[in-house]
This record gives structure tokens, C-alpha cells and sequence, in this order.
């Protein structure tokens, strides 16, 4: 494998400068498309009417909050803004404790004798909030560092100059 | 950079309208040629046909010798820079310098090296965060070349870069481009329409007309020694005066008034003696002295000079003559002017009469 020279690394770095942050922003909008197929699939489940509770309006409303908010805070991590990361980190975080709001508890519901969330639905549940949070918590680390570096970047050439 | 040849260059449109006639033209190595001409004389034709967006229908296209007649654009390795800037407006003028080598895949680092560089040659560093939008128009024509010089290319092209810019930034972004000619030292084909930034960006300038080049030269050769009637009317602003003469011994006799003949020009015209030639005399070769009389219509002060419009006695040819200083003809005054330097065209062919030469 081809390893950075000094100059390279120099490089890679002023040229946060002028470059976007894509690569945070598009994992937000990755996240937002497993959020997108867990809901999806959540809604589509129905057994009697175990899911006609104040919890799914409650669930609706948050998925509303969070698709805006992701997507704001992905324009935000785009031109490196800092503080967007503490928003994902959030989201992320609220993403792995949604698995434990509807989805296991469904999973672990019985009606008569079915069960309200089949195992392989659950662990579809699952994937897609988990992929979702890592997602967004990758991009708020990934996104602090590359701010840090750029401002050690920018601190450096003021200095030179 | 490289060497271009045009040779027999014909552009025939599928509605059988020929724009271009047998266009003959060899561009060195560095050189900045300009192509000048009025709307609709085949200059820009010739250049699309250059970069590939036009079809060649006879002739040859070489590059540095190869022939390229047949090459898709893509694959000529030239840049071309558009009147209308064609950047794009959702992208910074860092993304847009640095597209067309994204599109090619190259190595982010070597892109981020290049669009500094040509960042630095034309003083965009501190505007590469903008957005088009944000820029003057100067400064977007800059980032077209920018865009241009990113590709290091063989050869640039410019159709008419400067049209769309006010007169004071049309003449700064001039005076960059030939700054950028003389730092890249590269091969320029640049059409315009404006005569004056032909004269004064071009290494040789190629004058067209209907189609045709009417002359190839430097600058001075064009405004000095024009070939015909054409390059003549074009080359030089306020435009020359023409007027129908008699060559009669040791004078001409023209509508209203004589000019006299000094002995290289007798000498120069010795084969039209007796007949009618056209006689052409340039604004700034008038000056104040007795040989023609002028009845004054406009007398325009420039500062320097004063541009004084008048017609021959009573006889209606007109003169435009640009003498020195400040002066206050009014309308109806009679000023006397002389002449300092001629020009002789062939009343029929309109071709440049030059005794021997």
C-alpha cells in the first residue's frame, strides 16, 4: 500500500479549505435511509392493533424531528461546523434506544398466540437502527477530527503569514 | 506547448452556406493569433472547427504536425474559454477550476496543486470559496481561464472572452491575458470582433471577412500596410477616409480638392496615370494646413486629440480627421487640413496598390 508522503498529508489537509465535507455529510444521509427502511418497516407490521398506541404517533412525530434534523445538521458537518456534530451524536444515540422502545418490545409481545414482531423482523429492526446510529456517530467523530485538523490547518498558515 | 496548422480549411453547411474559404494558417509555438473580423465573417466558425465543436468539411488540421481532423474534441487537448464564462453556478470557483480534471480522475492532491497555481497566476486565491455569483464579471472570465489552465492544454482558445465585460474591465482582463500569454508562453488562438484588442494582444493577427482571410500580419503590418480596402476600413479607429482620385502628374485630383503627389508616390502609382484609384488617408495622418478645404459639421474633444468631422467644401465627401491638442472648430467653420501619409487601393480590385512591391 501506497504510503503519504509529509507533502501529501499537507496537501489532504489544505484542501478542507476549498472541499466540502461529503463524506460526513453522506453518511448522515445514509443514516437517514436506514432510518427511512426501519420506519418502513415498522409501519407496515400489523397484528390486531397492538401498534395503534399514543407510541407509534409519539414514534412518527420523532422520525419527522429526526429526518430534519440529520438533514440540517448534514448541510452543517458539509462546511465543517462543529457543533452539528453534538446533534448527530444525539441522533445516533436515540437511534440505538429506539431499538428498545418499539421493536423489542413488540418482539417480546404475544397476542394469543402470535407474536407481534417475528424474530427476523426484529433483526431487521435491528440492523437498520443500528447501521442508522453508527452512521451518524461515525460521522460526528469523523467530523470532529477533520474541524480540529482544519483549524490547526488554518492556525498554522495565519502563523506563517 | 505546440505548433497548429490549418491548411485548406473549408466549412460548408449542410444547407450548402459556405462560412469558411480555403482558410490557410500556420500558428508557431507560443504564438498568440488573433482572429478579427466583423459578425458573421467565419471567425468563430474557424475556432470551433479548432477545438472540434464544428465538423472540418476539407482541408487539414494539424497539431504539433499530427493530423487532427478527424479528432473528437475531447481528445484534442485544447481548452477553450466562452464569451458566456460557462461556469457552474451551484459550484465554488474551486470546484469549478478543479472539474474538468475531477471528471478525468485525477488524484485529488494534484488537483488541489493546479487550481492553486492558476488560483495564484490569475488572483483568485481569495475567492475560491465563492460562488460564481459573487464574482464580477472580470473575475468569472478569470475563472474561466483558470478553468482553462488547470488542463495545462496544448492550445487555448478564446472566443470573444472580453464581449460581455464593461469598457474599463475589458481593458484590465486585457491586459491580464497578455500578462498570463507572456507567464504561460503558450499557443493562442483568440477571435474578437474589437480591432483594438487585436492590435494590441496579437503576436500576427488574421483579419477575416465574409468568410475569407483578407490578411495575415503583425499589428503594424495591418494598421500600416493594409492588402486591400477591407483591412484598411477595419484596422484603425475612427476608421480611414476613402475617396475616389485621378492620378494626374504630379497630383491627385479628388470631389473638391488636389493632393500632391511626392516622387516615390508618383513613382508608386506611375501605372494608374490618368486613371481613377481610391484614395485612403487615416484620421490621425490629417493635419491642420491648406491642401483640402473643410467645411466643419462636429468638432469632438478627446482630451489628447479632437476628432473634427467635416465634409469637403460644399461637395458633400466626407472627412474624419484626429489632430493633436484641444481645438474649437465650430459648426460651418472652414478648417484647412493637409496630408500627412497616403494609401493607394485599386478602384476595381481594392487590393493595395504598392508601386513595385
Amino acid at each position: 500500500m501506497k504510503t503519504k508522503s509529509a507533502e501529501d498529508l499537507y496537501i489532504q489537509k489544505d484542501r478542507m479549505r476549498y472541499v466540502k465535507n461529503s463524506a460526513c455529510s453522506n453518511l448522515c444521509y445514509l443514516a437517514i435511509l436506514f432510518d427511512v427502511f426501519y420506519f418502513v418497516l415498522l409501519y407496515r407490521q400489523d397484528v390486531e392493533t397492538y401498534y395503534y398506541t399514543i407510541q407509534i404517533g409519539a414514534s412518527i412525530v420523532y422520525n419527522l424531528i429526526f429526518l430534519l434534523a440529520v438533514f440540517l445538521s448534514s448541510e452543517g458537518v458539509k462546511h465543517y461546523g462543529k457543533n452539528y456534530s453534538l446533534i448527530l451524536l444525539v441522533a445516533g444515540a436515540m437511534q440505538v434506544v429506539r431499538i428498545f422502545v418499539i421493536p423489542m418490545r413488540a418482539h417480546n409481545a404475544v397476542i394469543g398466540e402470535a407474536t407481534v414482531m417475528s424474530g427476523f423482523t426484529f433483526t431487521k429492526c435491528f440492523i437498520y437502527l443500528a447501521v442508522s446510529a453508527a452512521c451518524l456517530i461515525f460521522s460526528a467523530v469523523l467530523n470532529v477530527i477533520r474541524c480540529n485538523q482544519l483549524e490547526a490547518h488554518i492556525k498554522s498558515l495565519g502563523e506563517k503569514a | 506547448m505546440a505548433t497548429l496548422s490549418l491548411q485548406h480549411i473549408d466549412k460548408i453547411y449542410d444547407n450548402n452556406v459556405q462560412a469558411v474559404f480555403d482558410f490557410n494558417l500556420d500558428v508557431k509555438d507560443g504564438e498568440l493569433i488573433v482572429l478579427v473580423g466583423p459578425s458573421g465573417c467565419g471567425k468563430s466558425t474557424t475556432l470551433r472547427m479548432v477545438a472540434g465543436l464544428e465538423d472540418i468539411s476539407n482541408g487539414k488540421l494539424l497539431l504539433d504536425g499530427k493530423d487532427i481532423t478527424q479528432t473528437p474534441a475531447k481528445d484534442r487537448d485544447m481548452a477553450m474559454v466562452f464569451q458566456s464564462y460557462a461556469l457552474y453556478g451551484h459550484m465554488t470557483i474551486y470546484e469549478n477550476m478543479a472539474f474538468s480534471l475531477t471528471l478525468r480522475k485525477e488524484d485529488p492532491n494534484v488537483i488541489h496543486k493546479k487550481v492553486l497555481a492558476a488560483a495564484e497566476v490569475l488572483g483568485l486565491t481569495s475567492q475560491l470559496n465563492k460562488k460564481p455569483a459573487q464574482l464580477s464579471g472580470g473575475q468569472r472570465q478569470r475563472v474561466a481561464m483558470g478553468r482553462s489552465i488547470v488542463r495545462n492544454p496544448k492550445v487555448f482558445l478564446f472566443d470573444e472572452p472580453l464581449s460581455n465585460l464593461d469598457a474599463k474591465l475589458r481593458g484590465a482582463t486585457r491586459r491580464e491575458i497578455l500578462l498570463l500569454h507572456k507567464r504561460l508562453q503558450a499557443t493562442m488562438l483568440y477571435v474578437t470582433h474589437d480591432q483594438t484588442e487585436a492590435l494590441t494582444l496579437a503576436d500576427r493577427i488574421v483579419c477575416m471577412s465574409m468568410g475569407h482571410v483578407q490578411q495575415v500580419g503583425t499589428p503594424l503590418e495591418l494598421y500600416d500596410s493594409p492588402d486591400n480596402v477591407f483591412v484598411a476600413s477595419f484596422i484603425g479607429l475612427p476608421p480611414m477616409n476613402f475617396y475616389d482620385v485621378k492620378v494626374s502628374g504630379n497630383e491627385l485630383v479628388g470631389n473638391g480638392f488636389k493632393a500632391a503627389l511626392t516622387p516615390e508616390e508618383k513613382k508608386i502609382l506611375a501605372a494608374y496615370e490618368g486613371k481613377e484609384i481610391t484614395l485612403g488617408v487615416r484620421p490621425e495622418n490629417f493635419t491642420e494646413g491648406n491642401d483640402i478645404k473643410v467645411t466643419v459639421t462636429n468638432n469632438e474633444n478627446l482630451g489628447m486629440n479632437t476628432l473634427v468631422y467635416g465634409n469637403v467644401g460644399n461637395t458633400g465627401v466626407k472627412v474624419t480627421a484626429k489632430l493633436k491638442g484641444w481645438k474649437n472648430y465650430k459648426n460651418g467653420d472652414t478648417a484647412g487640413f493637409s496630408i500627412v501619409r497616403k494609401h493607394f487601393f485599386d478602384k476595381e480590385t481594392t487590393k493595395a496598390i504598392r508601386g513595385d512591391k
